[in-house]
């Protein structure tokens, strides 16, 4: 049963479920905004909020993280795993992009081998989305699988009414909380009808496009194409910063930090766009600037679909929204020569 | 085709459940190969680990010297020798040189094992072709010590290995070995004149090639540095191999070894997940260009 409530009820909200949860919400940080745990009070998100700079993915993969610690004695080395974090946590008002980017997250870092950190905070932590009805210029999420009221990825979903939510459960637990959570009234079938309406706006506000047939193929065809990717890569600066804003990048480092006899292994997020993220003391196989770009598209269009059948882009267009040089992916991947071009030709 | 492709079907030893924290491992032995190679054999410090663990020929180990860093090594070892696990590492960056100035008695960290191994199925029966470079016998051994200790499963066995210069040839005790064992036909050469070396003088694919083993019924098995293994691919395709019968193993930089941290990828295929052993088949569309 679908719910709904008064945008002046928000602070209400936040605060029962702050009795269970840490909650997280659309928040200032300097210069920049992120989802941060709440204060307690400030709803100013409501006005300002139309996405985070810095992408939800960091609730659940820090920037920086200790992995374990050691220290040494006459007994030899000690190494003692951080313990996870287990703590009950809720990420209000998420955007449908960034939820479903976080199912791709999830395939990688349970593929095989478990990834503790992460997944101990994924099981922990309950999506509240809410659909958007101001999206930026730079989104494509209908080009790629997404949409902007997608509730799919999501354990609540809210729709924007204009002076209230709309709330729905989308998975058990989703559907648990908003049950029990007080302060909530039936959604009338007029609210329905205009949380209809709010979704099929917010579609066509999504106006940049792209053609993504074909597009595996196309850049198997011109992987070799070097003369393409010195184009596309040229204004590059390898600053790295459409990687680490991007929702779906995961790649990290991991690095030792010594202090006297203890010290602790540490991941931190790396990027392929950096020259030293793949060298090796002999050789590099990605030292020209160009081969990185190509990685960077490529992983994200061709060999992520390949190994896992989904393209690792949400269309979120923080890339393009960042980057200082205004290198836009959505172009770079129109330009593409199709199959049976030149590319194609050369490659015989 | 190349070992277990199902990555969770792989043989896990993880310490405390964490599969980022490493295993404590004492050495006991360190060999000087060569100036710049030394082969540790070491143990678990953990006795019931040492009984349980298990590998293949062909798999990794993440091998850490606790406060410096990790790095990953193919175990150098034979399975069907489990007394200890060796590693032949040259010092060329951070945790190698930090390696290199440990001694017996001193402990690192080991994670593993990772990836898949050489297919042993697909080559029992076969004529196998060993062709190496420099520190590239190093995975190659493992694997042939295994055909060895399994002999009349494998059919005839030449072995073509190289190196800069005298000096720089690895694990001379086992080429003497081979050399002494008459159903395997050994071929050492050196890049360059060196005053000293009293055998062969060329390049590794230019051996090979004039060597000439059959391709009838054969697997090349090849490891080395990139600019040898590139131009050893030509060679054996020269020598009437197809594709499908060379198999390479391939190093790349690391960081977690299973698959996530990103960087080891040649195409869609992961060195530390889907490799590190691969039909030539697997990798030429991509290999070209990126290795």
């Amino acid at each position: 049963m679908a719910k709904k409530l008064d945008k002046k009820d928000v602070s209400g909200l936040l605060s029962r479920w702050q009795k269970d949860f840490a909650v997280m919400v659309p928040s200032k940080d300097g210069n920049t905004t992120r989802m941060a745990l709440w204060d307690g009070q400030d709803t100013g998100f409501l006005e300002w909020y139309r996405n985070v700079t810095v992408p939800p993915k960091e609730v659940f993969f820090p920037s920086q993280e200790e992995m374990f610690h050691f220290k040494k004695d006459e007994a030899g080395h000690h190494l003692e795993v951080t313990p996870v974090d287990e703590s009950k946590r809720l990420v209000f008002a998420i955007r449908p992009c960034d939820a479903r980017a976080m199912t791709m997250l999830d395939i990688v870092f349970k593929d095989g081998y478990e990834d503790p950190y992460y997944l101990s905070r994924r099981k922990n932590t309950l999506l509240v989305g809410l659909g958007c009805t101001r999206p930026y210029s730079s989104c494509f999420c209908t080009s790629v699988g997404g949409d902007p009221s997608d509730p799919s990825s999501v354990d609540i979903m809210m729709i924007d009414l204009g002076d209230a939510f709309l709330v729905e459960g989308i998975t058990p637990e989703g559907s648990d909380l908003v049950d029990r959570t007080e302060g909530l009234v039936d959604a009338s079938k007029a609210d329905l009808a205009r949380a209809d309406e709010v979704k099929e706006e917010s579609r066509k506000k999504i106006t940049r496009k792209l053609d993504t047939k074909g597009i595996e193929k196309k850049l198997l065809s011109c992987f070799e194409d070097e003369a393409y990717w010195q184009e596309v890569s040229a204004k590059c600066v390898s600053c790295g910063i459409c990687t680490l804003l991007c929702p779906t990048c995961y790649c990290f480092d991991i690095n030792d930090e010594m202090f006297k006899k203890q010290g602790s292994r540490v991941r931190s997020w790396d990027s392929c766009a950096f020259p030293l993220y793949t060298k090796m003391p002999m050789e590099n196989p990605r030292e020209d600037k160009w081969r990185r770009v190509r990685q960077k598209v490529c992983h994200k269009y061709e060999f992520f679909p390949m190994n896992f059948g989904v393209i690792a882009c949400v269309g979120c267009g923080r890339c393009i929204r960042s980057c200082p040089v205004n290198w836009d992916i959505t172009r770079v991947l129109e330009s593409v020569p199709a199959v049976s071009g030149a590319a194609a030709e050369k490659k015989k | 085709m190349i070992g277990v492709t199902d990555i969770s079907q792989r043989r896990k030893f993880l310490a405390d459940g964490n599969v980022y924290l490493p295993h404590v491992a004492v050495i006991e032995k360190v060999i000087e190969e060569s100036p710049a190679v030394k082969t540790f054999h070491f143990n678990f410090k953990d006795e019931k680990l040492r009984e349980k663990f298990a590998f293949e020929s062909g798999q990794f180990g993440e091998y850490s010297v606790i406060g410096v860093g990790e790095a990953p090594f193919c175990i150098s070892s034979s399975p069907t020798r489990p007394d200890h696990l060796e590693v032949a590492m040259q010092a060329v960056g951070k945790v190698t040189r930090a390696l290199h100035q440990l001694g017996v008695g001193s402990e690192i960290g080991f994670r593993g094992p990772y990836g898949n191994s050489f297919p042993l199925d697909f080559l029992q029966g076969k004529n196998l072709v060993f062709v190496g470079g420099g520190i590239g016998l190093a995975p190659l051994r493992s694997l042939i010590w295994n055909v060895i200790d399994n002999r009349d499963k494998y059919g005839k066995i030449d072995i073509v290995y190289g190196a800069r210069t005298s000096v720089d040839l690895c694990f001379k005790y086992d080429l003497d070995a081979w050399e002494k064992d008459d159903s395997i036909n050994v071929v050492t050469t050196i890049d360059r004149d060196d005053g000293v070396w009293k055998g062969k003088i060329g390049l590794v694919p230019n051996i090979l090639v004039e060597a000439a083993p059959s391709a009838k019924d054969a697997v090349a098995i090849v490891c080395g540095p990139p600019i040898m293994i590139r131009f050893t691919f030509p060679a054996l395709e020269k020598l009437g191999f197809a594709p499908e019968q060379m198999i390479t193993t391939l190093e790349k930089r690391m960081k977690c070894g299973i698959g996530k941290c990103g960087r080891c990828n040649i195409g869609n295929l992961y060195v530390c997940r889907d490799g590190p052993v691969f039909t030539y088949a697997q990798i030429k569309d991509f290999i070209s260009s990126e290795h």
